[in-house]
C-alpha cells in the first residue's frame, strides 16, 4: 500500500459529473469529454497496486486494486467512455451527460474494486445512472423499459448483497477474490453472487432486459449502454468463477439462441443487443475454460468487442439520428446518401465476425483454440456454428438492409460530423488491433504466446466467412430468407409482462367474483330473515294484529277449564 | 455526397452497387473468393490440429454453409411461434 495521495479508478467522473449542471450547455458535452481523458490520464499514472485499505464497522474493505485483469477492463472502459463522450458531443440533454459520465466512472471503479461491498456500491450505482440513458427518451415505451430495467438490475444488486452478506458470515471476509476452489463445489454465497453477476451478463432466461431496454434509450445513450452493463458483469465472472465449468455451458447457450432471433427481428438496434447477447457467450465460454490462454481470450475479445459493438451502435444511431427509425423494413439504400456511415459500419461488420486484419480475428480466435486445447469438440462446434451466425446478422443482415438492399427512397444527410470521427476513430481502432495486434497482447492478463496468423487460421476463417456469405446470396436468390416484417416476437420478457399481468388479472377476477358471490348470498339471507320478522310484527301479521276482546275471552275460559280438569285429576 | 433532405422515388439513376451487371460480377467474384479459399486447404499444412475434422478437406467451408442455413431455418421456425402484431404488448 502506497502511502502517497491516489485517486480511486473512476472517481474524477463521477464527482465530476456533478460539476456538468452548472456549465453552459455546449460546455457539458465537451466537459464529459474533458472529464474521460482526465480519468485515462489519472489511471494510466496508478501503479499496479492495491489502495484504500480502510475499515469500516469492521470490516475491511481495499477501494481500489489495480492488477492485470482490472488494468485491461479499466483501459477499455476509459476508451468507450471517450468514444461515446465524442459520439454524443450533439446532446444538449444536461441529464444525459451526468449519466453517462457517473455510469461510466462506476463501471470503471466497479472493475477496480478489491472488496465486495465497493463493488455492491459501483454495481447498483451503474444501474442507478444507466436507466436515465434509457428515460431520456422521453415517451411512454421508453419509460417502462427503464422500469423493467431497473427492477431486473437492483434486483441483481440484491441478489449480489444477499451473497455478501452469507459469505461474510461465513468467512469473515469480503474479499473480491475466486468464490470457487480448484474442483470444489460452490456453496450458497457463491451461487446467490453467480445468479447476480448473470444478471447483469444476460444469462440465457435472464437475459431479456438487453434487447427489451437497449433499442429504447436515445442513439448516443444506446452507444454508451452497450459498453459497460455487461463487460462489467464478464470481469466479475472473470475474477470470480474462473474454471468453472458450468459456465461452459451456459456460455453455449448464449451463442445460440441469440443468433435465431436475430434473424427475425426488424428493429435492427435490437438485433444487435441479441448480437451483444451472442458475443458475451463466446467470454463466458472463455471464463468457463478457464485456462491462461482462455481468459486471455476473454479480456481480448471483450476489448475488441467493446469497440467494434460501439461502432456498430453508432452507425445505427447516425441512421436513427437522421431518419428517425431504425427498422429494417422502412430502410434500404441508404449508402447513397451516407456513403461514410455505410463504410465505417462495414468496418465494424467485417470486425465482429472476425475477417482477417480486424480486432475480431485476433480475439474471437483465442477462444476457439483453448476449447481445442482442452479437447471440447462439440463446444468447438458449438463456437463454429455461432460465429456463421454472427456473420449471418452481424456480418451481413445489419450493413445490408439497412444501407442496401431495395431502395427506400429515403435521401437524410450523411452523419454529423463528430459522429463520423467517433465512427472514424472506432474503425480505426478495429484496424489497428488486428493489424498491430501485439499491441493488444501486452495488455492481458496472462503472457501471451498466441500467433493468430497462421495459414491454417487464416485460410479456415475465410472459408467459413465467405461460404457464409454464399449461403445468404443462395437463399435470397432463391427467395428463401425470411422478409423483413414489422412484428413482435415474444421472448422470455413475455413471462413478466403478460403471464404474471394475466394471472394476477385472472387471480382478481375470480376471486372477486367469489367474493361477490358470498356477500350477495350473505346480504340476502340477512334480507330474508329481517322481511319475515316485518311480517310476522306487521298490522296483519300474528304477533302485530289486535286481537278482539270476544277472542281473547274464548280462549281465557279454554285456559281456566283445562286448569281446573288438571287440579281434579 | 447529397444533402437533399427530401425523400422521393428511387433515382432514376441507380448507383453502382444497384446496377444488375454489377450485381452479378459481385456475386462471381465472390464464387471465385470461394473456390480459391477451398483450394487453398491444398497448399498448407496444419501443424497443431485438434480435433481430425479440423484437417478434413474444405471443412470450415461446407460448416459455415450449411451452419448459415440452419440458423437463417431455425429462425424461419422460431417465427411461427413468436411472432405477434407490432403492439401485442401495448394494448
Amino acid at each position: 500500500m502506497t502511502g502517497d495521495l491516489f485517486i480511486p479508478p473512476g472517481l474524477i467522473m463521477i464527482l465530476g459529473a456533478w460539476l456538468l449542471p452548472f456549465l453552459g450547455r455546449r460546455v457539458q458535452a465537451w466537459s464529459v469529454l474533458v472529464l474521460s481523458s482526465l480519468s485515462l490520464l489519472a489511471f494510466g499514472l496508478t501503479a499496479a497496486d492495491s489502495y484504500g485499505q480502510i475499515e469500516w464497522l469492521g470490516i475491511e474493505l481495499v477501494v481500489a486494486r489495480v492488477d492485470s485483469l482490472s488494468r485491461i477492463f479499466g483501459v477499455i472502459f476509459h476508451l468507450a467512455a471517450i468514444l461515446s463522450a465524442i459520439y454524443a458531443l450533439h446532446v444538449r440533454d444536461a441529464r444525459q451527460h451526468v449519466a453517462a459520465l457517473v455510469y461510466a466512472g462506476a463501471a470503471i471503479g466497479a472493475c477496480c474494486a478489491g472488496d465486495l461491498v465497493t463493488l455492491f456500491v459501483y454495481w447498483e450505482l451503474t444501474a442507478l445512472s444507466s436507466v436515465f440513458l434509457i428515460w431520456a427518451s422521453d415517451n411512454e415505451r421508453a419509460y417502462r423499459s427503464g422500469m423493467r430495467y431497473l427492477i431486473i438490475q437492483v434486483g441483481s444488486g440484491v441478489l449480489l448483497l444477499s451473497g455478501i452478506i452469507v459469505r461474510y458470515v461465513a468467512t469473515g471476509s469480503v474479499e473480491f477474490v475466486r468464490f470457487t476452489p480448484e474442483g470444489g463445489a460452490m456453496d450458497a454465497a457463491a451461487m446467490l453472487i453467480l445468479l447476480a453477476f448473470g444478471i447483469k451478463c444476460a444469462f440465457p432466461l435472464l437475459h431479456n432486459w438487453l434487447q427489451d431496454a437497449y433499442p429504447e434509450a436515445t442513439p448516443s445513450g444506446t452507444v454508451y449502454l452497450s459498453g459497460f452493463t455487461t463487460k462489467l458483469a464478464v470481469y466479475a465472472l472473470a475474477r470470480g468463477f474462473p474454471g468453472t465449468e458450468l459456465l461452459i455451458w451456459v456460455g453455449c447457450a448464449m451463442t445460440l439462441f441469440p443468433i435465431v432471433y436475430a434473424v427475425i427481428e426488424n428493429d435492427l438496434r435490437r438485433v444487435l443487443a441479441y448480437s451483444l447477447n451472442n458475443q458475451l457467450g463466446f467470454m463466458v465460454v472463455g471464463i468457463g475454460i478457464g485456462t491462461e490462454l482462455a481468459i486471455n481470450g476473454t479480456a481480448a475479445h471483450a476489448f475488441c468487442h467493446i469497440i467494434y459493438k460501439a461502432l456498430l451502435f453508432m452507425s445505427m444511431g447516425a441512421v436513427l439520428y437522421r431518419v428517425g427509425t431504425v427498422k429494417a423494413t422502412e430502410l434500404g439504400g441508404l449508402h447513397k446518401s451516407m456513403p461514410w456511415t455505410t463504410g465505417f459500419c462495414m468496418v465494424g461488420a467485417g470486425a465482429i465476425s472476425g475477417f482477417p486484419l480486424l480486432s475480431g480475428f485476433v480475439s474471437k480466435s483465442m477462444i476457439l483454440s483453448a476449447a481445442g486445447e482442452q479437447h471440447l469438440f462439440w463446444v468447438w462446434i458449438v463456437l463454429l456454428i455461432a460465429s456463421a451466425g454472427v456473420m449471418e446478422h452481424s456480418g451481413i443482415k445489419i450493413p445490408f438492409f439497412a444501407f442496401f438492399a431495395h431502395d427506400s427512397g429515403k435521401r437524410p444527410k450523411e452523419a454529423p460530423p463528430h459522429m463520423l470521427v467517433a465512427m472514424a476513430l472506432a474503425a480505426g481502432l478495429c484496424v489497428l488491433l488486428g493489424v498491430a495486434y501485439p499491441l493488444l497482447y501486452r495488455w492481458l492478463p496472462y503472457p501471451a504466446d498466441y500467433h493468430p496468423y497462421t495459414a491454417a487460421h487464416v485460410v479456415t476463417q475465410l472459408q467459413l466467412l465467405l461460404f457464409a456469405a454464399l449461403a445468404f446470396v443462395f437463399l435470397m436468390k432463391t427467395g428463401l430468407y425470411p422478409a423483413e416484417q414489422r412484428a413482435t416476437n415474444l421472448d422470455t420478457d413475455w413471462v413478466y409482462r403478460r403471464a404474471f399481468p394475466m394471472l394476477i388479472h385472472g387471480g382478481s377476477v375470480v376471486f372477486g367474483g367469489l367474493d361477490r358471490g358470498l356477500r350477495r348470498a350473505a346480504l340476502g339471507s340477512l334480507q330474508a330473515f329481517l322481511r319475515g320478522v316485518r311480517t310476522l310484527f306487521s298490522e296483519h301479521g300474528l304477533f302485530g294484529r289486535a286481537w278482539s276482546t270476544g277472542i281473547m275471552t274464548f280462549w281465557a275460559t279454554i285456559l281456566l277449564a283445562f286448569c281446573l280438569l288438571l287440579y281434579y285429576l | 455526397m447529397k444533402t437533399d433532405q427530401t425523400s422521393h422515388e428511387a433515382d432514376a439513376a441507380p448507383s453502382w452497387f444497384e446496377r444488375p451487371e454489377n450485381i452479378r460480377r459481385m456475386i462471381l467474384a465472390l464464387c471465385v473468393a470461394c473456390a480459391i479459399v477451398v483450394l487453398a486447404d491444398l497448399f498448407y499444412e496444419n501443424h497443431h490440429p485438434h480435433f481430425d475434422l479440423e484437417t478434413s478437406f474444405g471443412f470450415q467451408a461446407w460448416f459455415g454453409f450449411v451452419a448459415f442455413v440452419a440458423v437463417v431455418a431455425l429462425g424461419t421456425a422460431l417465427r411461427t411461434v413468436v411472432r405477434r402484431e407490432e403492439d401485442y404488448y401495448d394494448r
